[in-house]
């Protein structure tokens, strides 16, 4: 049992990552089984016999190495991503960082930011078509709305826990303003804004594929609406694919600065 | 107030008049009537929570006092001023920084050259015994060497007036000793006004020129004492009869007000 127990829970590399292929394992062949149980309008295997079903991951390689139109949908909605998230991004975290220094201006749009930062995003978006209509800058809009407020609200809440003596340290030494931001508030910050960063390119991912749904169709979102039109369930789920690769990337990504950004914290973390 | 005498450290005066300090209802110290000279090693002896942080505060200009006012030069103190440095009680290193960037933190504020960096920041980390941890975060390193950091920061302003907070509480006995005789060398060799806050008796006799003791509640100065030991003081003072006499008078000051605690909490 003992030794069960230890096996069960040892943090060897290659226990670990053996459990990891495993699990994928797994997955794929139950994946596999279910898809070929079904018709291909409903559901489609992960590899398939390419005749009465086709597979998940040939069209994944056909989308990706053998067709320029997939690709740029593909860059479509990249684009429409980065911008949404850039913006939100470029707004968000100096602003955060400015309602915690201004007591009152963050008293006034507390409640606010609290019922935004709650707001199912996609119930906003009938509004932002009646008013905005079907061009790409309405889409950004969409897509900068669901990920701003997650920057938003843990950039704050982190610059609010600047501890009063490190600005104490700062006052005594004479510092400036701007010092203040660049010595201790975008320092101490950064590790509380990357967790928000993280969450919101899960939503901004979200609030793409709504956007291209919702909106006028394009990229991603197009292409995932033309294959469920047609019953194409391989093609759909590569799609899914595509879009899972998508936040896994940025995920990870935003997780690395993370790391690098809170290693001061030491023990504390 | 030339700027050539502020460099040499010679006019550095602090007065307190009639300074009284209250955190909403608490009254913490009044009527509080001082005179740092120049050049002058002042430490301040008091009970816990008696408002020795607080005081120190507000002549750095980091709090606003109630009733009276605090001049340096001659100038009433309303925020911090050129040539005051802090060491804190809590250490106050910022944790992203090394103790490299933590020490040349307020060289670099005050718009020094590069070069007189270089030059400086090295040779205070060396003097506090911080050689070999410069590229150490302060999560690396032990209580008592964040608090060296801390004094390497404040010296390497080489302020005229130096105001400490218990600066070696968290260091060993050992380093400690060290320290303070390091300090008066230091101090020898570029006299300044020395604001010193300490919860040991023997370092506030050993340090000080002069030795205030806070009482009361609110507080208030209780007794100065002059202490008229030899200079320099050394290793030897720790041995002088009057070094004796001297720290029983404030060990007995100070107990009544331990006593008279307990007996309020009795
Ligand atoms: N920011 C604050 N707000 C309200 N009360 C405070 C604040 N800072 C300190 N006090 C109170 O003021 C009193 C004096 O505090 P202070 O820190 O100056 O004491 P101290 O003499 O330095 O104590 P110690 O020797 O433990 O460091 C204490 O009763 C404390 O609770
Ligand atoms: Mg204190």
């Amino acid at each position: 049992m003992d030794r069960v127990l230890t096996f069960v829970n040892s943090d060897r590399a290659y226990v670990r990552w053996g459990t990891v292929l495993l699990a994928l394992l797994a997955g794929g062949l139950l994946w596999e089984v279910v898809g070929l149980q079904f018709n291909q309008a409903i559901m489609a295997p992960l590899i398939g016999d390419g005749v009465d079903h086709p597979g998940t991951l040939p069209r994944l390689g056909r989308y990706l190495f053998d067709d320029p139109e997939y690709l740029l949908s593909l860059l479509q909605s990249i684009q429409l991503f980065a911008t949404g998230f850039g913006l939100a991004l470029l707004i968000a975290l100096p602003f955060g960082i400015i309602l915690a220094r201004l007591v009152m201006l963050r008293v006034a749009l507390e409640s606010y930011i609290l019922m935004l930062y709650v707001t199912p995003m996609i119930a906003l978006i009938p509004f932002i078509l009646s008013i905005l209509g079907f061009d790409f800058w309405p889409k950004v809009l969409v897509v900068y709305l669901f990920a701003f407020f997650p920057i938003l609200y843990n950039t704050l809440e982190g610059a609010r826990s600047v501890k009063p003596e490190m600005l104490e340290v700062a006052k005594s030494f004479r510092s400036s303003e701007f010092a203040i931001w660049t010595d201790i508030l975008i320092p101490y910050t950064l590790p509380f804004a990357l967790t928000g960063i993280r969450q919101a390119a899960g939503r901004a991912l979200v609030g793409m594929v709504a956007a291209e749904f919702f909106l006028s169709t394009s990229g991603l979102g197009e292409e995932l609406q033309t294959a469920s039109r047609n019953f194409d369930m391989a093609g759909v789920l590569a799609t899914i694919l595509v879009i899972t690769g998508l936040g896994i990337s940025f995920m990870k990504i935003a997780g690395v600065f993370e790391q690098k950004y809170s290693a001061w914290r030491g023990l504390d973390r | 107030m030339s700027a050539e005498a502020e460099a040499d450290g010679q006019s550095s005066r602090i007065e307190i008049n009639g300074v009284g300090k209250r955190y909403g209802d608490l009254q913490v110290f009044k009527d509080i009537n001082l005179e740092f000279r120049e050049r002058e090693i002042v430490t301040i002896v008091g009970p816990s929570g008696c408002g020795k942080t607080t005081l120190l505060r507000c002549i750095d200009g980091l709090l606003p006092v109630n009733e009276g006012e605090i001049r340096i030069e001659g100038d009433v103190i309303t925020q911090p001023r050129e040539g005051v440095s802090m060491v804190f009680q809590h250490f106050g290193l910022f944790p992203w920084k090394t103790v490299r960037q933590n020490v040349g933190y307020g060289l670099k504020l005050a718009g020094a050259p590069r070069a007189e960096i270089a030059e400086k920041v090295p040779y205070y980390v060396d003097l506090v015994g911080l050689k070999g941890f410069e590229d150490a975060y302060p999560y690396q390193l032990s209580g008592g060497m964040q608090q060296r950091c801390g004094l390497a920061r404040a010296l390497t302003m080489e302020p005229s007036v130096l105001l400490m907070d218990e600066p070696f509480a968290a260091v060993d006995a050992q380093t400690r000793e060290i320290l303070q005789f390091e300090l008066l060398k230091i101090w020898r060799m570029r006299p300044m006004t020395m604001v010193f806050v300490t919860h040991s008796i023997e370092e506030a006799v050993l340090m000080g020129d002069r030795v205030v003791v806070l009482k009361g509640r609110p507080s208030s100065v209780f007794e100065v004492i002059d202490v008229d030991l030899p200079a320099p003081r050394d290793r030897s003072t720790l041995a002088h009869p009057r070094f004796t006499e001297i720290r029983e008078h404030v060990w007995t000051t100070l107990m009544d007000e331990v006593r008279a605690a307990e007996y309020e909490l009795n």
